[in-house]
């Protein structure tokens, strides 16, 4: 499934209005703001059609999910997005997680864990907002640029230190990068040591660098963190490739249009999160010429100076 | 005393709604602190003990209270059990602190719930430890839940 869709689902009381923009997305905050009414909504009229006095209107389908026989049911479902409330187990299991890796439904998950066997975006978190009888969806975690922190927006940042999450390509770039630099770099060796990275560093202040489009499980204990310890700044393109897609050095046939509006672009059932589908394309547009992308290893091509000072200009208000 | 189990844990109720839709009776919502919590976080007033007043959805009965309520009068009325309090919003965290001056309780907890920016006493489980703010608690739990 691919594409972006507008659910409106309203009784004599509520009316519910908002879109869906990839394959997961997160619905939580705080209690009695509708979450669970939503969800009831959603299965009565997919009981009970409009005889329920409710009306659905989306260009899918929209059903709810839950119980022991979950797996069954899922595996029957295609193109259908699936509401899904706190309160099933299965949410956070390993098994639940493979189902959606490969799967060409959306997923809609009432929940306040973090979920780290599913790689969701930092911005597809949301809480319910009201305004009178009508509700929508608003981000949780607020940005400028894909910077995240308690920050001053007008200027730029400039780190001492940056803490990246990987230690593959995108590790390299920034070490190679900071050679004769006034600020180091360190890898956290992957997006679950981030936060105990982030604590060793508090003090001293870092940015930290990770892929926005599956580091939605870290959020809110990072974000926590960052309330005590301003020093600690988020940077979260969708991901290193997005980063260097973004810069202009590479051309290819739709990339502004696909970098607009990835959700058109990006099938669920190929990709369990948008970076992968990002890699996927620079690898592909880069096969054959002198920026052959790999994400095991860094080209060095990338840290030649004009490269990389395009792929610097694409974060915008970080200062390296 | 409130003490916290984070992460998993088996013995404790994943799912306080259908507890508490199978277990409360009216003396559960009548009470004057069940009355305190529904008005504050669901915005609704006890009536009597099968009707409410919800400003959204008109007269309720106790089933369709907010799972934060259910969980919440739940911690309360079954201290003997262990609640996952997950199904809380932040919205409900001064009343699960209120409950543990009340009564020795332990939640099991999958997130890291804001218990604001007021002291407070709690015992962390996993870890034997016991804080009195989030800066305390948030380096300790955060190692352990997201």
């Amino acid at each position: 499934m691919k594409g972006n869709y507008r659910v409106i689902v309203s009784n004599s009381n509520i009316r519910y209005d908002f879109i869906i923009r990839r394959n997961i997305t997160i619905i939580k905050g705080d209690s009695a703001t509708g979450k669970t009414t939503l969800i009831e909504m959603i299965s009565e009229f997919y009981e009970s059609g409009a005889d329920s006095g409710i009306d659905l209107r989306c260009d899918k389908p929209c059903r709810t999910l839950d119980g022991k026989d979950w797996k069954v049911i899922l595996s029957l479902l295609h193109e259908t997005i699936i509401f899904i409330d706190e309160g099933n187990v299965f949410l956070h299991s390993t098994e639940f997680a493979e189902a959606v890796r490969d799967s060409d439904n959306y997923y809609v998950l009432v929940t306040r864990e973090g979920l780290p066997n599913l790689p969701y975006s930092v911005e597809e978190i949301y809480g319910i907002r009201y305004s009178g009888k009508y509700a929508g969806l608003k981000q949780v975690f607020n940005e400028f640029y894909h910077i995240y922190g308690q920050l001053d927006n007008r200027e730029p940042i400039h780190p001492t230190r940056i803490l990246v999450e990987d230690s593959n390509s995108g590790f390299e770039f920034f070490k190679g990068l900071s050679i004769s630099k006034d600020y180091n770099v360190v890898s956290a060796g992957g997006k679950s040591n981030v936060f105990a990275y982030a604590q060793l560093y508090a003090d001293s202040g870092v940015l930290i660098i990770a892929d926005g489009a599956a580091f939605g499980a870290e959020m809110d204990r990072i974000m926590k963190l960052i309330k005590q310890k301003p020093d600690i700044v988020l940077y979260l393109p969708e991901s290193f490739e997005w980063l260097i897609l973004k810069s202009g050095i590479v051309k290819t046939e739709n990339l502004n249009d696909i970098l607009i509006a990835p959700e058109n672009y990006i099938e669920s059932s190929q990709c369990f999160s948008w970076e992968r589908f990002f890699t996927s394309l620079l690898v592909q547009v880069t096969i054959g010429n002198y920026l052959k992308y790999s994400k095991k290893k860094l080209n060095s091509v990338y840290l030649q100076d004009a490269i990389a000072a395009k792929i610097v200009a694409a974060m915008e208000k970080i200062d390296l | 005393m409130l003490s916290i189990y984070y992460g998993d844990m088996p013995e404790a109720i994943y799912n306080p709604a259908i507890y508490f839709k199978n277990s409360y009776t009216d003396d559960w919502i009548t009470d004057e602190l069940s009355r305190a919590m529904i008005q504050d976080v669901d915005k609704s007033t006890v009536l009597g003990p099968r009707v409410i007043d919800s400003p959204v959805l008109g007269g309720i009965s106790p089933r369709e209270l907010s799972g934060g309520v259910k969980t919440l009068i739940s911690i309360y009325k079954v201290p003997s059990k262990i609640f996952n309090a997950s199904t809380c919003g932040d919205n409900c965290a001064k009343w699960i602190l209120k409950i543990g001056e009340l009564q020795n309780i332990t939640i099991n907890l999958r997130h890291l719930m804001d218990f604001g920016e007021d002291e407070f006493t709690a015992r962390i489980l996993n870890t034997e430890q016991i804080v009195h703010t989030m800066d305390e608690l948030v380096p300790i739990a955060g190692m352990i839940v997201r």
